[in-house]
């Protein structure tokens, strides 16, 4: 991994190697932010990305952000250490909004908008091992563009391209009422990141993804058995899983206990409303992640 | 320096846990009596056997079995006295936000939830069968009240069973409709929404006007419930937390899982706005194992749920009017 460079006059960014002046606070380049690099700058520190990505709105904020607050709470007996205040933002966001029972606002397109977060985390065992992890929360809007017309968003790509593993979040409740959207989507975004290994398409992709089925609370089904409900409701995704990455698993997950809408006569949108939280299948996915890094 | 946020508060060991330790283990068939009065005893109708006692008045046996009824109404219910409650009428439940006061009249209110044993003898009874127990508006959903394997039953079992290492454990994957039939099927009611409320804030008429947070006061206990932060990470039998009580020995208002009431859900967002749902709203109280904010599991958190919905997390317990007699 990168560090600073010897002369220390410009810090190369972790995601993509550029070189910046030591007092920036993103990259010149993609946007991230240099703190990652600073945080990082320690020798033994090998900090690996999981990228989470999926389809606008499928969730990505609320179960990164629920995810982080609960490795922050030792959970299952996780221990995480936030590296740096900004690693803090996602789940303070997350958490201070789903706790008046809103949904936090749509991550902002801009890269340099997005929440970044770094974490040390371990199992608490015998001999525990600590697990640098730099996790950013990427739009959807964004992953779509870049999906649309490569290179629109050049982060993405030097983010993919470095991954250790990837989450890839799927719309259980919309793929099982008969859309295909999710699975399209989902199709698509499998195939760029095959693509980035094009020069090894002989051999399938041994990166860890986890296929996390999203909003289990519509689709309950989803978390008796998530690989035959993916079977079923996102075949497309299933077979190119099959054909061309050698390490995927499916997950079932949800944060909402149960949704309701606000509305009004004569207005013609609704609000949903997150009555109150049941976490469930939230943490299966990052501990499987774990296991394979 | 550990917080300890996750010690285990219980010996009790939770229902995934269990689930864990091996395949499904259907509970055991009970042979039920020919007699329909001590049928009806065995299955643990005493609210229908007490309500309905001119119907059994000939019966040879009546008597005693009345006594059995009411004795077991006794050990299984506790009085809530009459009181009042202040309801929230929006979901953004701040202080000094809009409320509704009601009075609440003294009624009964079973000591544990439903457990999965109970709930047997409900569906061994032929309870999902008498479409008296069913409004006639729900009869084309009845055919969806399946459990794993098709049969009639809560949707976690398998073949009409329920697990047996759960039989002391609440019944889930229950909708309203199913909730309310098993109430009605053994002579009781669901409690209402003010009601529960009642009961787990214990407002009772006196000087002191005590209005609790909890049903042991207004400190939250780990020991004493069984929420997300309990770190059980399922069900506890009933009987679990008895630290948790209500002063009259009701136990597990709080946490475990919600309880379904009988009560629509009616609320406003802050903006004025009606909350509506997929399908009706009704009121479920109490918080749940996996309740992640524990303000979400106090005594007066309302929220609502499809009234369809047959889920992990919620439950339900019987309520009783005082007899006038």
């Amino acid at each position: 991994m990168s560090t600073t460079t010897s002369s220390t006059r410009f810090t190369p960014c972790l995601i993509c190697d550029t070189p910046n002046s030591r007092d920036s606070l993103l990259c010149c380049e993609c946007s991230a932010p240099l703190a990652l690099t600073h945080e990082a700058a320690d020798p033994e520190r090998r900090p690996q990305i999981v990228s989470v990505l999926g389809d606008s709105n499928v969730g990505k904020t609320v179960y990164l952000g629920f995810l982080l607050d609960m490795l922050s709470q030792r959970a299952n007996d996780f221990e995480a250490i936030p590296r740096g205040a900004y690693s803090v933002d996602l789940q303070q966001n997350v958490i201070s909004h789903m706790a008046y029972r809103m949904f936090p606002p749509k991550t902002p397109m801009e890269s340099h908008q997005w929440n970044w977060t770094y974490y040390q985390v371990c199992k608490r065992t015998r001999n525990p091992k600590w697990v640098d992890l730099v996790m950013p929360d990427m739009a959807g809007e964004a992953l779509a563009a870049e999906l649309a017309a490569p290179s629109t968003f050049r982060i993405i790509q030097k983010l993919l391209a470095r991954s250790a593993g990837l989450m890839l979040l799927v719309d259980g409740a919309l793929a099982s009422s008969g859309s295909a959207q999710p699975d399209f989507f989902a199709v698509k975004m499998m195939s760029y990141v095959d693509s980035l290994f094009a020069g090894r398409r002989k051999k399938k992709i041994t990166m860890p993804v986890a296929i996390v089925l999203t909003k289990g609370d519509y689709c309950p089904d989803s978390f008796d058995n998530p690989r035959r409900f993916a079977e079923a409701n996102v075949n497309r995704l299933w077979n190119l899983c099959q054909s061309r990455f050698a390490n995927v698993e499916f997950f079932a997950c949800s944060v909402v206990g149960s949704l309701a809408y606000a509305t009004a006569e004569g207005e013609d949108f609704v609000t949903p409303v997150p009555l109150h939280t049941a976490l469930r299948g939230i943490l299966e996915p990052f501990e499987w992640m774990l296991e394979q890094l | 320096m550990a917080l300890k946020l996750f010690s285990r508060a219980s010996t009790a060991i939770d229902s995934v846990s269990l689930l864990k330790q091996g395949e499904f283990l259907p509970a055991e068939k009970t042979r039920l009596a020919d007699d329909p009065l001590e049928r009806a005893l065995q299955l643990g109708r005493y609210g229908m056997i007490v309500q309905q006692r001119d119907r059994w008045a000939e019966h040879p046996g009546f008597e005693k079995i009345l006594d059995a009824a009411v004795k077991a109404i006794d050990e299984r219910f506790a009085l809530v006295p009459e009181g009042f409650v202040s309801v929230a009428l929006s979901i953004f439940d701040q202080p000094g936000g809009p409320e509704q006061d009601i009075e609440t009249g003294p009624f009964l209110l079973a000591r544990h939830a439903v457990t999965n044993a109970d709930f047997q003898q409900f569906v061994d009874g032929g309870g999902y069968d008498e479409l008296d127990l069913w409004p006639e508006e729900i009869w084309p959903h009845l055919i969806g009240f399946k459990d794993q394997t098709g049969h009639s039953a809560p949707r976690f079992w398998q073949h009409g069973r329920h697990h047996r290492k759960l039989a002391n454990h609440p019944v889930v994957g229950i909708c309203y409709y199913e909730a309310a039939a098993f109430a009605a099927w053994a002579g009781f009611r669901l409690p209402t929404e003010a009601e529960w409320q009642m009961a787990a804030s214990w407002r009772i008429r006196s000087a002191a006007h005590v209005n609790r947070r909890y049903p042991w006061g207004d400190v939250l206990d780990l020991a004493r419930c069984n929420i997300w932060a309990s770190g059980f990470g399922g069900t506890l039998p009933v009987d679990a937390c008895p630290g948790g009580a209500a002063p009259n020995g009701v136990q597990q208002l709080i946490g475990n899982v919600w309880e379904w009431t009988s009560s629509d859900f009616e609320a406003t967002d802050r903006d004025g706005r009606r909350i509506v749902g997929d399908s009706l709203l009704k009121s479920v109280r109490g918080g749940a194992y996996d309740t992640y904010f524990p303000w979400q599991a106090v005594s007066n958190f309302r929220t609502g749920l499809g009234c369809l919905a047959r889920v992990h997390n919620v439950g339900f317990r019987c309520a009783l009017d005082v007899p006038t007699e």
